[in-house]
């Protein structure tokens, strides 16, 4: 009797739109969802939000724009993403017509970008300031956090970490760090590492749990054996310590991390959909789907994974969280990237001098604290939103 | 009068909604009779035996109204009468299981996997007697376990139950219930897991030990037949209400109210009879022929998984159906006439043996091979619940098999093949864009069946259609696959275990006993006149309404 009356108050709704309602009428998924949000605005929109290049000045009467003519190539595509991506979510089209409308958009952008955006070589930061004083603009439109990630405020002296609103000339909201640069704009552009790990590093250990695994789950016998002993052999590997060994024979790169992170990652990804597709394969609607003759690919695509991807969405998302934990691990051990910012390398400065200097930990620290906060949270109620128990009595 | 339960009230909560699952329900139920509650699934018995017996889970249930009175007999043999709804719970506590015990549905589940059949019957027998020496309360046990016919019971009390079968288990769960002999068991249709052979014995057992002990029972099932066997008296639920309630046979042979009377009607026994099934000629070959078919499942044991035996679910089975017939495969759960029925279709590899379909062999086809002939034979299958993807919308469910097959020339076309399919399984055509979750148990077996059709199939394997479903849809499913065999000249492999559905569908039927088939032959002449001695003992062991 019970059923009959969800299912009538359900009505009319793909099982997917449901379980995503399910998901973020919990709070927990909505404060973890507006945090990752304020993230991906910050991450995409940073050369605007902190960066010392005016946004609009004007001399003699003509109107100058420095901080697009310093726009990086990437800064550009993460912009036309970005749009792109609220466009599409607006318009009424099949998914996999948006995935691809989206991949020719990224393609093109990447092309385009590269060839046509050339921005000057060389950045002088000090020169608007000695421009201002010098009285050279008639007006102009400063950043909401004046200060580029790597200006060092050479012209103003010695500002090595000084804590926040501590000089009366500037303004640093989070203080400045050793070498003088802003906190707030670095954590503002260190918000793409953060991200960029986490989403890159677990989609492909996605990919590469989801063929594996799927493979393992409905061919089972001797691919199952095969993959099993893949996935132990995976399992074994240190994470941590092969990072840090390829960063000191290859050097430190972003990429290289992301690709380790998620090379040994997925083997948690594989048993879940193994397990998943072992339960699924005995299920009545896949042994239709095979009496009606239908070809592999949608028997394997159409009728199991969409089936069986929920656990892996939960998993997923606490995946992520490791994957930035561990780039803030290697950036706090000084293994990261050299001069560009990530959370981990700042909070690495907060013991490095004799002193303890609270706004390095206290700013960065909550950063990653709250990142990682909001993907649990967004796991958890993903987690309670597929269990069929719980939802229930909520 | 040992329980007299007036106008009770129960309400449940359900995703913040209010469900009156029980709307005023009053019945009594005296010393010694047999009370049958009978309804469809979602009626409201098991709430009304969970209500007695007070195992709701308290924070989604209230009881905003009645009483259930019941006579607690004190260890001295004062009785008094206490209201259930109102007792502190430590005072209920000392009732359940001591005055009144309970047997589930389920057993492969009511029993505790870690301890052994004996120490979960004493434990409950020192909890309450606790002046029960160990020793006494083995004894006792092992009584209890020989009253309800487990041989070697001073042995068996050592075993775990996983080691004991499904009817093994049900007796344990008897002896558990009736180890410290309480004045009212509530058995909550304690065999309809069970195979009828064992179904017969256990309801046989139950009648023993309640006519030695004097024991109440109020006895919950779906199944008429069940009831006739069992009840002294009984009520028919409806949506939390009783709606007609009397002596067995005034209910059976005279029903009063409409529902009643419609749920007799919906009994496979009592359906109108179709007209009679088209002749079949013998001479054509048929459609299906099988020669020594054998599915083998491999045992495998040890370190290197190396096979040392067989479990041979289907060891060697001849069987035709010519075009146009329906043959019903009867037999018990694990005979293997589902892995029968999906060797056939190839779902799951023959071990061995040759299968032909209309003259070609289609055993040991590749893949590709096997695609055309796909789409002559489908499968409908047991449950509603599992057999559609619920990521779909109907009219993808059924127009992509459609696609693969080249069925309609364009999608607006199979869209429109799928819609009169959907007319023709009774459903309205305007369904296709909903998801299956929108639907009921009888409209999802429909869905189910329009998924086979959509194919224009010849042969249908029925994979237990109706188990799943109540009566009243289940008579309306019968008549639907009835009218579209008739309409199609369909072929339908009939998998069932239920004997009414038998006599009322099928042409011929097969018995099946471990993995071989023992009998075949008309259905009519199997059911009056079996030679084999399973047949006998099957056909003996089957409820009966007896009006």
């Amino acid at each position: 009797m019970s059923n009959s009356a969800i299912s009538s108050s359900r009505s009319g709704r793909s099982y997917s739109a449901q379980l995503i309602r399910e998901t973020f009428r919990r709070w927990g998924a909505r404060i973890g969802l507006a945090w990752i949000g304020v993230l991906v605005v910050a991450a995409v929109f940073a050369p605007f939000i902190a960066t010392s290049h005016p946004l609009l000045l004007s001399i003699d009467g003509e109107l100058h724009s420095p901080v697009l003519q310093f726009l990086s190539p990437v800064d550009v595509i993460l912009l036309v993403l970005f749009f792109s991506v609220l466009v599409l979510a607006l318009l009424p089209l099949a998914l996999r017509h948006k995935l691809l409308v989206l991949l020719t958009t990224l393609v093109a952008a990447t092309l385009l970008s590269y060839t046509l955006i050339a921005p000057p070589q060389l950045t002088i930061y000090e020169q608007y300031r000695e421009n201002i004083t010098a009285g050279k603009y008639d007006w102009i439109i400063n950043a909401p956090a004046p200060y580029s990630p790597k200006d060092y405020l050479r012209d103003m002296g010695d500002t090595g970490l000084e804590p926040p609103l501590a000089s009366s000339e500037r303004t640093h909201w989070f203080g400045t760090e050793e070498n003088g640069a802003d906190v707030l704009s670095r954590m503002v552009h260190a918000s793409r590492i953060a991200l960029g790990i986490g989403f890159v590093a677990t989609g492909i250990a996605m990919l590469i749990g989801i063929i594996i695994g799927g493979l393992m789950g409905y061919f089972s016998g001797i691919a199952d054996i095969i993959g099993m002993r893949l996935v132990e052999i995976f399992e074994a590997v240190p994470t941590l310590f092969l990072l840090l060994t390829f960063v000191a024979f290859f050097g430190r790169s972003l990429y290289i991390m992301m690709v380790i992170i998620g090379l040994t990652s997925w083997p948690g990804y594989a048993r879940y959909i193994r397990a998943e597709f072992l339960r699924l394969r005995q299920q009545e609607f896949v042994q239709a789907a095979i009496a009606c003759g239908l070809p592999l690919r949608s028997i394997l695509f159409r009728h199991m994974l969409p089936n069986g991807v929920a656990p892996i969405l939960v998993a997923a998302s606490f995946g992520v969280a490791s994957a930035i934990l561990a780039e803030a691990t290697l950036s706090f051990l000084g293994l990261g990237l050299v001069d560009d910012p990530s959370w981990g390398q700042m909070l690495n400065q907060a013991v490095q001098a004799s002193t303890f200097n609270w706004w390095m930990a206290a700013f960065p620290g909550g950063a990653i604290f709250l990142t990682v906060f909001a993907y649990n949270l967004i796991g958890e109620s993903l987690r309670d939103a597929f269990d069929p128990y719980l939802n229930k009595n909520s | 009068m040992l329980l007299q339960v007036n106008n009770l009230k129960t309400w449940l909560r359900s995703g913040g909604k209010q469900v009156k699952a029980l709307d005023g329900v009053s019945f009594s139920i005296n010393k010694g009779e047999t009370f049958c509650l009978v309804g469809e699934s979602g009626s409201g018995k098991s709430v009304t035996a969970l209500s007695v017996i007070q195992l709701l889970p308290q924070d989604i249930s209230s009881h905003p109204a009645g009483e259930i009175l019941f006579d607690y007999r004190h260890d001295g043999g004062r009785i008094e009468q206490v209201d259930m709804l109102t007792l502190p719970e430590k005072r209920r506590r000392e009732i359940r299981g001591a005055r009144i015990a309970m047997i589930f549905q389920e057993p492969m589940t009511s029993l505790n996997p870690v301890f052994t059949v004996g120490d979960q019957i004493i434990e409950a027998l020192q909890l309450h007697n606790p002046e029960m020496s160990y020793e006494q309360a083995r004894q006792r046990t092992v009584e209890v376990l020989e009253q309800v016919q487990i041989k070697d019971a001073a042995q068996r009390i050592n075993e775990y139950p996983h080691r004991l079968s499904g009817g093994q288990r049900q007796r344990v769960m008897i002896a558990m219930a009736m180890a410290c002999e309480p004045d009212l068991l509530i058995a909550d249709e304690p065999t309809t897991a069970l195979d009828v052979t064992v179904q017969a014995e256990i309801l046989l057992l139950m009648k023993r030990l309640q006519q030695r002990r004097g024991t109440s029972i109020l006895f919950i099932t779906h199944d008429f037949g069940v009831v006739s066997q069992m009840a002294d008296r009984l009520a028919v639920m409806r949506k939390g209400k009783i709606v007609e309630e009397g002596p067995l046979r005034q209910v059976l042979s005279a029903p009063r109210h409409a529902y009643t009377r419609q749920l007799l009607n919906a009994l496979p026994e009592n359906l109108p009879r179709p007209t009679a099934p088209p002749p079949v000629s013998s001479d054509e070959a048929p459609l299906i022929d099988i020669r020594k078919l054998q599915v083998y499942f491999p045992i495998k044991k040890g370190v290197l998984r190396r096979t040392v035996d067989y479990v041979r679910a289907v060891d060697g089975i001849d069987m035709q159906i010519p075009e146009g017939q329906i043959l019903a495969l009867v037999g018990e759960s694990g005979c293997g006439k589902t892995t029968l029925g999906h060797a056939i279709l190839r779902l799951i590899e023959p071990t061995g043996g040759r299968i032909r379909f209309s003259g070609n062999t289609i055993s040991g086809l590749a893949r590709a091979e096997l695609r055309p002939f796909r789409q002559q034979m489908q499968i409908i299958f047991q449950d509603p619940v599992s057999s559609l993807n619920l990521r779909l919308t109907i009219a993808r469910t059924l127009t992509e098999p459609m696609a693969v097959h080249g069925i309609g020339a364009n999608s607006a076309e199979r869209l429109e093949l799928a819609r009169q399919t959907l007319a023709q399984v009774q459903l309205d055509p305007d369904f296709v864009w909903r998801y299956p979750h929108e639907f009921s148990g009888g409209q999802r077996q429909r869905i189910g069946i329009a998924r086979a059709l959509v194919l224009n199939p010849r042969f249908i394997v029925c994979d237990e259609v109706t188990s799943a479903l109540d009566v009243s849809v289940q008579a309306e499913i019968l008549q639907l696959l009835l009218e579209l065999r008739r309409e199609r000249n369909l072929t339908l492999l009939f998998i069932t275990h239920n004997i009414g559905v038998v006599e009322y569908v099928s042409d011929e039927m097969a018995v099946m006993y471990g993995g071989r088939i023992v009998e075949r032959g008309p259905t009519g002449d199997v059911c009056s006149q079996p030679r084999h001695e399973y047949t006998q003992r099957l056909l003996a062991a089957v409820p009966r309404v007896q009006l």
